[in-house]
């Protein structure tokens, strides 16, 4: 009951080959945005702009003022004379940060005594405020304890007797925590989302409006014939398109891979297939190439995106997050990439995930296939 | 002239409401899809998920453990043994494990407690974002001890000297993602509608063979250009208010703080620009599918480049240049700066003037490909 999907597969191969423009832009959409998204986000976040109101002018506050300027996350843009200026600096966007030392900050902390210092963040865009305050608390806090241990040792007292408890780091995993090694297996999971599903949007919904589709619902093919056979040729660019990312993600990128190269594969073929599926099934539901995209961009980028777990971890997810979470097949493969780059697991870890992929893709499929009968009944 | 204008802007408007699939999506883009954006995860860390095992069951680690609360962290497991830390951190159940050892009690009076924190670097930001959280509550729980202990080392030390940089969070002040996320959301459906629409309804000409019939018609190229384009406009124009007013700020609390006014007179302005972007694409491309990849090809660097994803400060300068060449990127800055800060016309007349400049550049080059069809 399947001997026409070889001739159909053939049929959007030639069409495929015919267009050397899409199928070549095919291969380097997903390079681009690797290699911008990679080289983008894997960029610590530098070089921050940083002004100062220095009331105090004393070798205190230049000490103090110096552990972020000679940070590499800050860029001095300018000490301020006075308040007033602030405001304008943080609507114009000159300074991001401004830090501002009261008149007795030198002279309270020679005293021993606590001193409080005004810190004032530009929070229109929240990562960068959250992260600016990440970093100011923490040159902050290293500060503080030069200053108890300088005192400390002035008292001959052991460096660590002010300071009674202290946290013992490790970091699993990602042991140098460099992001590229967190950011650029993601990029691998959104691409493949996007990609694959906006190349299947197009497939029959195409058919509709040339009127070619008619030509089909008046053959002998089968409607599981017609999905089968448009899926394989848009499988193979997607393979391609993956084995392209994951070499440049280890040769250029040079992140860890840890885990089976065959087990991350076995989860890509059936992520691809699963998200060409998505794609199949809105171009089966719209009329138009153009609702079919729109869709496709709607449903695949956001959710991705924002629920898949590439930026927070699911875990930390409220209820409805979480079920969202669950709900994409995003979701479950960036367990599987996650894993199979940086914590080095066989396939045992993976049945759920593999098993959820599996699930999704039947779903879809049948969905498509179901929704396809309508249409030529 | 006019009468042939308004002739083909009937003809597309009477296109765009046959395809009804086109006119959902809209609805759900600018007022779902900017809804869920708002309700995306958090920036900062914010119910960190970790796993506690407790070998001390002191008073010292019991408090130690209640500082790791809420907004930050979120204590998922309490666990017994070794064995159960690394099944949870395996299965990413929890992002840090804390580990205090059954000696913390003793050694936290000789004040040299130490506990083992195990921090999971998949995600490498938020685990530094965590590891600094951990050291600040060690830090902060180490003062408190001593400033309860009445022993000889602080018999000396009236107080200690410490500096508190009390942060302010200005515009945002409770780093509230949903202001951020929802309006970006909505600059990129403004964008992706402009582009997409524009683009395909030239496009489709192309495929269906009208647009030889419209060649051959007394109507120019740019009388042409404009009844692709200013649809769009209005599509936009009537979307946007509604889902600004309605979701940003009605349901996601977002403060318009500046000239909506302005905003809009820039928005009809932008979407011209992206509308042209469109129309550029479209002349290029032969078909529908390649105008969708030359589309992504533009819209996810511009989208990337805008700044809104990652700080424009700490972009490579090679990555500043090539913004400079997006539309989006003055667009976003301006949105920002006008809805969120409250800025006028004085601070963002650079924004306004490179859209305007690669819009008309953009145009231009349009009719230039076409009449070389011609």
């Amino acid at each position: 009951m399947l001997e026409r999907v070889p001739a159909i597969a053939i049929k959007e191969t030639r069409e495929l080959l015919r267009d050397p423009i899409y199928l070549g832009l095919a291969f380097v959409i997903p390079m681009i945005m690797i290699l911008l998204f990679g080289f983008g986000l894997i960029l610590d976040i530098k070089h921050l702009p940083v002004a100062f109101v220095d009331h105090d002018g004393s070798p205190w506050s230049r000490d103090y003022r110096d552990r972020f300027v000679h940070s590499e996350y800050f860029d001095l843009v300018g000490v301020l004379d006075s308040r007033s200026e602030v405001e304008e600096w943080m609507r114009t966007g000159r300074a991001r940060v401004i830090i501002d030392l009261p008149p007795e900050f030198g002279r309270d902390l020679a005293r021993g005594r606590p001193v409080a210092v005004g810190v004032t963040v530009d929070g229109s865009f929240p990562s960068r405020a959250a992260i600016i305050t990440g970093y100011v608390n923490a040159i902050n806090a290293l500060y503080n304890q030069q200053l108890l241990t300088d005192l400390a040792a002035r008292r001959g007292l052991a460096a660590t007797s002010l300071l009674p408890v202290q946290a013992n780091l490790s970091v699993w995993y990602n042991p140098t925590l460099e992001s590229k090694n967190a950011v650029v297996p993601g990029l691998l999971v959104l691409i493949l989302m996007l990609f694959p599903a906006l190349l299947g949007a197009l497939l029959i919904v195409r058919e509709k409006e040339t009127g070619t589709i008619f030509n089909l619902y008046a053959s002998p093919t089968g409607r599981l014939e017609i999905i089968l056979g448009k899926l394989l040729p848009y499988l193979a660019v997607a393979m391609l398109d993956y084995f392209l990312i994951f070499a440049v993600s280890r040769w250029i990128f040079e992140v860890r891979f840890t885990g089976s190269f065959f087990v991350l594969t076995a989860g890509a073929v059936l992520y691809s297939v699963c998200t060409i599926g998505i794609g199949l099934l809105i171009s089966v539901l719209m009329r138009s190439q153009l609702a079919a995209m729109f869709t496709t961009l709607m449903v695949t980028m956001t959710t991705a995106f924002n629920y898949s777990g590439f930026i927070t971890p699911v875990a930390s997810m409220d209820a409805v997050g979480q079920f969202i979470a669950q709900l994409i097949p995003a979701t479950h493969f960036m367990t599987v990439v996650r894993g199979s780059y940086l914590k080095g697991f066989g396939i045992d870890y993976y049945w759920p995930q593999l098993g959820a992929l599996v699930l999704y893709t039947l779903v879809v499929y049948s969905a498509a296939w179901l929704f396809l009968r309508k249409r030529i009944g | 002239m006019r009468g042939r204008l308004l002739a083909m802007l009937l003809k597309e408007f009477r296109q765009l409401g046959a395809d009804w699939p086109i006119v959902l999506i809209l609805l759900w883009g600018f007022f779902g899809a900017v809804y869920i954006a708002g309700h995306a995860g958090a920036v900062d860390l914010s119910n960190y998920p970790v796993v506690v095992l407790d070998l001390s069951h002191s008073n010292e680690s019991r408090e130690l453990v209640s500082r790791l609360r809420a907004p930050y962290f979120k204590i998922v497991r309490m666990v017994h043994s070794d064995r159960e830390v690394v099944e949870t951190l395996d299965a990413a159940r929890a992002s840090l494990a804390v580990i205090i050892p059954p000696t913390f009690a003793r050694d936290v009076q000789e004040s040299r407690g130490r506990f083992q924190v195990i921090s999971d670097g998949t995600q490498a930001q938020m685990a530094i974002l965590a590891a600094a959280y951990i050291a600040q509550i060690a830090g902060q729980y180490g003062i408190e001890l001593l400033e309860r202990r009445s022993g000889p080392v602080l018999e000396q030390l009236a107080s200690l000297p410490q500096v508190d940089a009390r942060v302010r969070i200005e515009f945002n002040p409770s780093i509230n993602v949903a202001w951020f996320s929802s309006l970006f959301e909505l600059f990129n459906m403004i964008t992706m509608t402009s582009l997409l629409l524009t683009a395909a309804a030239l496009v489709r000409e192309k495929e269906h063979g009208t647009l030889e019939q419209l060649l051959v018609s007394p109507l120019r190229p740019a009388e042409l250009f404009a009844a692709k384009i200013i649809p769009t406009v209005i599509v936009v124009l009537l979307l946007s208010p509604l889902s600004l007013y309605a979701i940003v700020h009605g349901v996601h609390g977002t403060p318009l703080r500046g000239s909506v006014l302005l905003f809009y007179a820039v928005t009809s302005l932008y979407v011209f620009s992206i509308a042209s972007l469109g129309l550029a694409l479209a002349v290029i491309a032969r078909n529908l599918p390649q105008a969708m990849m030359l589309m992504f090809l533009t819209l996810w660097p511009m989208m990337f480049l805008s700044g809104a994803m990652s700080p424009p400060e700490s972009m490579m300068p090679w990555m500043q240049y090539l913004s400079l060449l997006s539309p989006m990127r003055y667009y976003i800055d301006l949105g920002f700066q006008v809805l969120f800060k409250g800025n006028g016309f004085a601070y963002v007349w650079q924004d306004i003037l490179g859209i305007l400049v690669l819009g008309s550049g953009l145009f231009a080059f349009a009719v230039w490909r076409f009449r070389r069809l011609l």
